[in-house]
């Protein structure tokens, strides 16, 4: 999944600016992730990938890139 | 479908909520006695032995009874609280019956729980968390919605029950504003196996909160539940008073956290324990509109459950 498709979900799933998804935009600070839409984007990403992401993979992961990064490991 | 009672082995089908601070072991086996699941909270419980005396004062007050009826005896865990993983080995070492779990993600956990034979029910505000925690492994989920005491989530019980139902099979619970017979029955045609009730179990003599906290929820009209720190983000449904007024005040002006938590310091226990009803923080649900007498927690668990 490339920078733009992982981008899309997640304007997708948190509603949120566009232009704030940058590759090193953090997900707490910068785009307000909580408990919630933290679960979300969990299942948002196990259904474009088509399998499953262990429990509290997502959470440890701090930055857009960083997510792009796993998501393509 | 099985009814809670069916799956806990408890008379009535219904959870007393760990409310914190005030669902003590004395309270929950007053609970389980009278044929509810009695929950301890561990809100206000600091280190592993206080639960663990929590826990045998609740099993040495609700022993099984004569007709060979056992109480049935959990805790509710908040799990950003950081002494979470000494009181999960205290559940595990003292054979609770069933675990709920609130603000967090029990996942750790489960594996552990499962092997003990303990029941993990988590309380969820949304859906989409339902399907999380059964992935996860979770028995059953507490749909809990916002008219409830407390921390609140955003949705309501009578949109949340329904929609949990659909896109769960483990059952599921309903709680937030269940007081009386027509609402736990309108519970189980929302496709609840069940309830779980913390209001309308603070106006009994066995709940230890102080006389003036009952009294100004026997006064409270359902409108007087309002929620504070909706903009902070952490919406807690209390009483109104001079402290929650004052609070909404400085919130709506832009007050910080810090700020904002000088109102809220202790305050939950001022309620509970000193009876402070002007700066403690009353925490209620709507159904408060309800309560119009202090009745014994069998008298209200039997008239509820009518069927
Ligand atoms: C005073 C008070 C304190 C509460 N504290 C907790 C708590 O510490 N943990 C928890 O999971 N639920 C807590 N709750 C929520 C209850 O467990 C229960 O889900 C809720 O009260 C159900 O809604 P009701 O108030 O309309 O009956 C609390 C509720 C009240 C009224």
């Amino acid at each position: 999944m490339d920078f733009e498709a992982v981008k899309e979900i997640i304007v997708d799933t948190l509603a949120c600016d566009e232009e704030k998804v940058t590759a090193d935009a953090r997900f707490i600070e910068d785009l307000e992730v909580d408990s919630l839409s933290l679960v979300e984007l969990h299942m948002a990403l196990e259904d474009s990938l088509g399998h499953s992401i262990p429990d509290g993979e997502i959470g440890k992961l701090q930055t857009v890139q960083e997510l792009v990064d796993y998501c393509n490991k | 479908m099985k009814l809670l009672n069916e799956i806990l082995g408890t008379r009535y089908p219904v959870i007393q909520g760990g409310m914190a601070n005030i669902a003590t072991g004395r309270f929950a086996a007053a609970c389980a006695n009278a044929g509810a699941v009695g929950l301890i909270g561990t809100g206000g419980i600091r280190t592993a032995e206080e639960l663990r005396n929590e826990i045998r004062t609740a099993r040495e007050l609700a022993p099984e009874k004569e007709d060979g009826y056992k109480p049935v005896i959990g805790v509710n865990l908040m799990l950003m609280n950081p002494a979470t993983d000494d009181f999960v080995k205290v559940c595990i070492e003292e054979k609770v019956s069933v675990v709920t779990t609130g603000a967090g993600n029990p996942g750790k956990y489960m594996a552990d729980f499962k092997a003990a034979g303990i029941k993990v029910i988590p309380v969820i505000g949304a859906p989409i968390l339902a399907q999380h925690v059964e992935k996860l492994g979770a028995d059953a989920v507490i749909a809990e919605g916002c008219e409830s005491g407390g921390h609140v989530g955003e949705m309501t019980t009578m949109a949340l029950v329904p929609q949990t139902v659909d896109s769960v099979d483990i059952p599921v619970i309903a709680a937030g504003g269940v007081a009386d017979n027509r609402q736990f029955k309108a519970a189980l045609a929302l496709g609840a196996c069940g309830v779980q009730i913390g209001t309308a179990l603070l106006a009994s003599p066995e709940c230890p909160i102080h006389e003036n906290y009952k009294e100004a929820l026997l006064k409270a009209k359902g409108s007087d539940a309002i929620v504070t720190g909706r903009i902070g983000g952490t919406p807690v449904r209390v009483l109104k008073n001079q402290m929650t007024v004052q609070y909404l005040k400085q919130e709506k002006a832009g007050a910080d956290k810090m700020e904002l938590e000088k109102y809220t310091l202790g305050s939950l226990r001022r309620a509970v324990f000193e009876g402070d009803v002007k700066t403690g923080s009353l925490m209620s649900g709507q159904v408060c509109g309800q309560l119009h007498d202090i009745r014994p927690v069998a008298e209200i668990l039997e008239d509820i459950t009518q069927m």
